[in-house]
C-alpha cells in the first residue's frame, strides 16, 4: 500500500511542487497519474522512491515510513520498487541480459537464479532472443521493453513508470501497455503520463494532478483535458 | 574480471595514469625498503663484531681480569664478553702467521696481552664502557669501533627519518593523483551509479568495481615495479659482491625471525614484494574509496 497524507513539497528556490496531497493506492492496484507537464507527477514518483523528502505530511510505502529524516532502509525500499524511465536509462556498454540482471544483482541474488528470472522477464516483454544484443542495436520500443523487464525482475512489488511511452511511436506504445496489462493484479503499477488516449483506453483508476494539487481521483477510469 | 577489463578499455588514459603513478610510487618504495633493510643489516653486522676490545698489561693477573669481566657483566649494559688468554692470543697469532716462520720465532705467549672482547647491548653504551675500562688498573689499551658504529647509526637514522618524510609525501601525492583519476572514472560512470542507487544497490555494490580495479592496479603495478627492481638488483649483484667481499651475510633480527638481507635471496625479495603489493593495494583502495564516497552519499 502507498499512502500520501497531506504531503507538500517545496523546493529550495521556493516553487511549490506538491500542495497538501493525500491519496491511497492499494496493493496490486493499477493507477494512472495524469496531469500537464510540471503538475507534480514526477515529484510524486520521486517521493515514493525517496529521492527526496516531503516538506510536510507523511508517506508510507508498504511497511516503510518515508517521512523521517533518519531512514536506513533505503536499499530495502528501492529493491521493492521497479522504475521505468522515459529515457529508458539502459547502460550502453552492457547487453540486454546484463542490463536486466542488474536489477537482481543489486539484491545479491545467486547467478543461477538471475539467469532464470532474466529469461522469464525477457519472455514477458517479448524479447526472448535479444538477451545478448547491445542497446545500440535496439529500437526505442525495444529499449523500453528492456527497461520494463529490468523493473519487473526480482522481488519488486511496485512498478512506477514515468512517461514510459513518451519517446516511442503510437504502435509500440500499445505494445508497451499490453506488457503493463499482463502485470495487472500481480504488482502495484503507477504510470505517470499525459497521454489521454492511453489512460482512457485502459479504464483504470486515475489520479489527476494539476499545479501540485490532486484535483480528481477517478476510480472508474477516464480522463479529460 | 570482464567488467574490470571493460572499465580499463573504456578509460585507457586514466588507467595508464593510474598504473604509472602507482608503479612510480611502489618502485621508489621498493628502493627505500631495500635500502633500509640493507643498512639495518649492515648495522647489525657491525654490531655483531667485537665492539670493545680491551688489552691488559702482561703482568695483570687473570683473576683481576675475571673480576673486571664480572663487573661489566653485572652492569646490565653488556651482551657478552669473550676472554682471550695469552695462550689463546698466541694461538691466534700463530694461525695468522703460519706462513711466516720468522715472525713466529720472534714471539712467545708471554709478550702477547690477554684481552676481553666485549659486545654491548646497545651501541649507545660503547663510549661509557670504553671510558670505564680506560680507568681500570692493569688495562693497557682499549679499542672500540665508535666511529664506524656512530657513522652507521647516524646514516641509518638520517635515511630512516628522511625515508619516512619522503614516503609520507609520496603517499600523499599518490593518493591525490589517484583520487583525481578515480574522480574522472566516477564521473564517466555517474549515470550508472545513479541507476544502481535507484535499483537499490548498497554502497558496497557500487564501490566493488572500483575496489576491484584498485586491487588490480595495486598488484599489477607492484609486480612490474618488483620485476624491474629485481632486474636492476641482479645486474648490480656482481658489483655488490665485490664491494661487500668478506661479509658473509647481512641479517635483520626480528623477535622470532632472522631475515637474511645479503646475499640477495628469494625469501627476502618475496617479503619486500609482499610488503609493497600490500601497500600498493591499500593506497589504491584508499584513494578510490575517498573519491567515490561523495557520489554515493
Amino acid at each position: 500500500m502507498i499512502k500520501f497524507d497531506n504531503v507538500s513539497k517545496k523546493f529550495p528556490l521556493g516553487n511549490l511542487a506538491l500542495n497538501n496531497i493525500s491519496f491511497e493506492i492499494e496493493d496490486n492496484e493499477f493507477v494512472f497519474l495524469v496531469g500537464p507537464s510540471g503538475a507534480g507527477k514526477t515529484t510524486i514518483l520521486k517521493l515514493i522512491l525517496r529521492e527526496f523528502l516531503p516538506t510536510s505530511g507523511s508517506i508510507i510505502v508498504n511497511d516503510f515510513d518515508l517521512t523521517g529524516k533518519k531512514f536506513n532502509r533505503l536499499e530495502d525500499l528501492r529493491r521493492k520498487i521497479g522504475v521505468v524511465f522515459q529515457d529508458f536509462k539502459i547502460l550502453p556498454e552492457k547487453n540486454v541480459f546484463e542490463n536486466v540482471a542488474l536489477s537482481l544483482k543489486v539484491s545479491h541474488i545467486a547467478e543461477k537464479e538471475v539467469k532464470k528470472r532474466v529469461k522469464e522477464a525477457l519472455e514477458l516483454v517479448g524479447l526472448p532472443n535479444k538477451s545478448q544484443v547491445f542497446p545500440i542495436q535496439l529500437s526505442a520500443g525495444e529499449l523500453q521493453r528492456v527497461a520494463i523487464a529490468r523493473a519487473i525482475c526480482g522481488e519488486r512489488e511496485i512498478i512506477i513508470a514515468d512517461e514510459p511511452t513518451g519517446n516511442i511511436d503510437p504502435k509500440t506504445t500499445w505494445d508497451i501497455l499490453k506488457i503493463f496489462k499482463k502485470l495487472e493484479g500481480k504488482k502495484t503499477i503507477i504510470i505517470a503520463t499525459h497521454n489521454v488516449d492511453i489512460v482512457n483506453s485502459l479504464k483504470k483508476r486515475v489520479l489527476v494532478i494539476k499545479e501540485g494539487k490532486l484535483i480528481k481521483d477517478n476510480r472508474k477510469g477516464g480522463y479529460e483535458l | 574480471m570482464k567488467d574490470l577489463l571493460i572499465s580499463i578499455r573504456r578509460t585507457p588514459y586514466q588507467s595508464l595514469a593510474n598504473f604509472l603513478v602507482l608503479f612510480f610510487n611502489l618502485f621508489l618504495s621498493l628502493i627505500i625498503i631495500f635500502l633500509l633493510c640493507f643498512l639495518y643489516g649492515l648495522l647489525n653486522y657491525v654490531e655483531s663484531r667485537p665492539q670493545v676490545t680491551v688489552y691488559f698489561k702482561t703482568e695483570t693477573a687473570e683473576s683481576d681480569i675475571f673480576k673486571l669481566r664480572d663487573t661489566l657483566m653485572n652492569s646490565g649494559k653488556v651482551e657478552s664478553i669473550k676472554y682471550i688468554s695469552q695462550e689463546e692470543a698466541f694461538n691466534i697469532y700463530k694461525e695468522l702467521n703460519k706462513d711466516n716462520p720468522l715472525l713466529l720465532e720472534m714471539v712467545s705467549a708471554d709478550i702477547l696481552p690477554a684481552s676481553l672482547e666485549i659486545y654491548a647491548k646497545k651501541p649507545l653504551y660503547l663510549p661509557e664502557i670504553a671510558e670505564f675500562l680506560k680507568k681500570q688498573p692493569g688495562v693497557d689499551e682499549v679499542n672500540f669501533q665508535k666511529v664506524i658504529i656512530d657513522r652507521l647509526l647516524t646514516l641509518t637514522n638520517i635515511i630512516k627519518k628522511s625515508s619516512f618524510v619522503f614516503f609520507g609525501f609520496l603517499v600523499f601525492i599518490t593518493i591525490i593523483i589517484l583520487m583525481t583519476i578515480t574522480n574522472f572514472k566516477v564521473a564517466l560512470k555517474k549515470d550508472e551509479i545513479e541507476l544502481l542507487r535507484l535499483l537499490g544497490a548498497d554502497g558496497f555494490y557500487i564501490k566493488k568495481p572500483f575496489i576491484n580495479e584498485a586491487i588490480f592496479f595495486g598488484f599489477f603495478s607492484s609486480l612490474t615495479a618488483f620485476l624491474i627492481f629485481d632486474a636492476i638488483i641482479f645486474y648490480l649483484n656482481p658489483f655488490m659482491n665485490s664491494y661487500l667481499k668478506g661479509i658473509n651475510s647481512l641479517v635483520l633480527n626480528f623477535e622470532f625471525y632472522k631475515l637474511v638481507v645479503w646475499p640477495i635471496n628469494w625469501q627476502f625479495l618475496l617479503i619486500i614484494f609482499s610488503l609493497t603489493t600490500f601497500f600498493g593495494i591499500i593506497i589504491s583502495i584508499a584513494a578510490s574509496l575517498i573519491a567515490i564516497e561523495k557520489y554515493i552519499k
